[in-house]
């Protein structure tokens, strides 16, 4: 079935004399609105056991352990808000008219520095805005910030996967709130279609991590996105959305 | 060639300027004009090139080959068109979805995936249609199947593969490629390499599958090879058939996987359930 061509004969495709291109990581490659699946994780201690940045070291450890380069830096932020009330206090919750959000989330992404996402948790609305959206908050006064949280840390790529572990601290202190995780599957952007490799990957990470003998875990829980009306293709409103969710098992475990 | 009329004009198309004296001239007139002078020319220049679509042609007949369908022995339906291949495939295998391109407009698409899945602002709620404005251009209903180079088969969420034929119009597949289906370029082509490590594997066992495909039985390589693709809409969900797990670090490669490989030896070229998969390291195969 091979036809010979004016020239010569068909040239047989072999391995070798194929010329692919083979283009760079995916990492500078990365397409801005099919964001990869994306799982949040975040460290529990054991009862009464306080966090260490010990925890960070042996995690980043492990990443490099599987194979992973470390390439950079990453930090996001959330912002607590709260409604200012008349009276100028922004305490006074019970005096809020019922439709009136009692909490604010703002969350910029490291990965999308020109957006702003904000989370009405309770409401279950996340909106996508742009970075002048805190400056707007501050000038209408009408939500205060109460809180400023920075999650920052290294970056390791091992393959296909991206990893991002760092440590949750309050803006402008040093005081250590929570360790954090992503991994992130590049080759992905279904969160159905992903499961079952997050999974087996998450595995495979308690059971490295696991060789260290470290007093405490790493959890994923799970958030709703149906209720927040985002759908099975991942994107960056289902990244503020994990923030959130995450958030509250920090907080609660910091309480604890 | 171009030919110099008396007067000195330049005329690309001899039988055009025959017609333009014929105002009359009807519509059948001139496509039978230029269908001579282009198999006259084809004859003339491509010696070696079949005339066998073109003969069907003169005959009056659909410009499909037709040959008569036997049974082979075993039961197997004989699958001997490009259309008749790509049908049965479509039942066979309903969630995969299947188009065809000339080797221009798949370029063309390629390139415009790019800039679909780069909009920064798309709503994701409404991302569903990102899969939907991509096919906006179904090519099986535009492309004639004589003039398909390029195949494309999607499993929405879990790949895109490239299939190149050649010549076009046949059934002799000559390149395949596997993608993300979050990928879009101009590298998105049969010989071009995803991005991503699992499918860069994928894809250089499906080069040796298409190899020993073609080297088995010509006449069947294309439909062996889309029946041997379209068991990878697993490939993110089947355990390895020899260690039982998903996800496996692959030592020589530091690489975390899924099972990348599907065996080719000794597969009918009717779909079957039972496809095993292995890692890279559990495989049999010698890389």
């Amino acid at each position: 079935s091979h036809i010979a061509q004016p020239g010569g004969p068909h040239p047989v495709k072999t391995r070798e004399s194929r010329h692919r291109r083979r283009p760079s990581s995916p990492a500078l490659h990365r397409p801005a609105a099919m964001a990869p699946a994306k799982w949040l994780m975040h460290w529990h201690p054991n009862p009464g056991v306080t966090l260490n940045t010990q925890i960070l070291s042996e995690a980043c450890g492990c990443a490099e352990s599987l194979g992973g380069t470390k390439d950079g830096r990453w930090k996001t932020s959330i912002i607590f808000y709260r409604p200012m009330t008349r009276d100028g206090a922004g305490g006074a919750q019970q005096n809020l008219p019922p439709d009136v959000p009692r909490e604010l989330l703002g969350v910029a992404l490291h990965e999308r520095p020109g957006l702003y996402f904000s989370i009405l948790r309770n409401q279950r609305l996340v909106l996508q805005a742009d970075a002048a959206f805190s400056q707007v908050m501050e000038k209408l006064q009408s939500f205060k910030a109460r809180v400023n949280l920075n999650f920052e840390g290294f970056q390791y790529q091992l393959g296909d996967f991206c990893l991002r572990i760092g440590k949750c601290v309050p803006n402008n202190t040093e005081t250590l709130r929570g360790i954090m995780m992503e991994v992130e599957y590049y080759p992905l952007s279904s969160i159905e279609k992903s499961r079952a490799i997050m999974v087996d990957f998450f595995d495979i990470w308690q059971e490295t991590l696991a060789k260290k003998s470290l007093p405490g875990r790493f959890i994923h829980v799970e958030s709703n996105f149906a209720e927040y009306g985002l759908s099975d293709h991942y994107s960056f409103q289902h990244t503020a959305v994990q923030y959130a969710t995450c958030l509250q098992q920090l907080m609660a475990a910091v309480r604890a | 060639m171009p030919l110099v009329c008396p007067d000195g004009a330049v005329v690309a198309y001899a039988w055009k300027r025959q017609l333009a004296g014929q105002a009359g001239a009807s519509a059948v007139d001139r496509t039978r004009l230029a269908l001579k002078a282009f198999t006259d020319q084809k004859r003339r220049f491509f010696p070696h090139l079949e005339d066998e679509v073109l003969n069907h042609l003169h005959d009056g007949e659909s410009g499909i080959a037709k040959r008569p369908r036997m049974p082979a022995g075993n039961g197997e339906l004989e699958e001997k068109t490009l259309s008749e291949i790509l049908k049965n495939l479509e039942n066979e295998v309903p969630n995969m979805k299947i188009s065809t391109y000339r080797r221009l407009d798949w370029s063309k698409r390629a390139s415009s995936l790019a800039s679909l899945m780069d909009d920064d602002f798309v709503d994701p709620s409404k991302e569903l249609n990102l899969q939907n404005m991509g096919k906006l251009r179904p090519g099986s209903v535009t492309t004639p199947i004589d003039q398909v180079a390029v195949i494309e088969l999607l499993v929405p969420s879990i790949f895109r593969v490239v299939v190149s034929l050649h010549p076009a119009g046949s059934v002799d597949p000559d390149a395949v490629a596997f993608f993300s289906p979050t990928e879009g370029g101009s590298y998105l082509h049969a010989r071009g390499l995803s991005v991503h490590h699992v499918f860069k594997h994928v894809t250089e066992h499906a080069d040796k599958a298409l190899q020993y495909f073609i080297s088995v039985e010509p006449s069947k390589a294309l439909s062996m090879l889309l029946r041997w693709i379209a068991d990878y809409q697993t490939l993110f969900a089947k355990l390895c058939s020899k260690c039982r797990r998903l996800l496996l670090m692959d030592k020589s490669l530091a690489l975390l996987l899924p099972p990348v490989h599907r065996p080719y030896h000794q597969i009918s070229s009717i779909g079957s359930d039972h496809q095993e998969a292995y890692h890279i390291g559990c495989s049999s195969y010698d890389a």
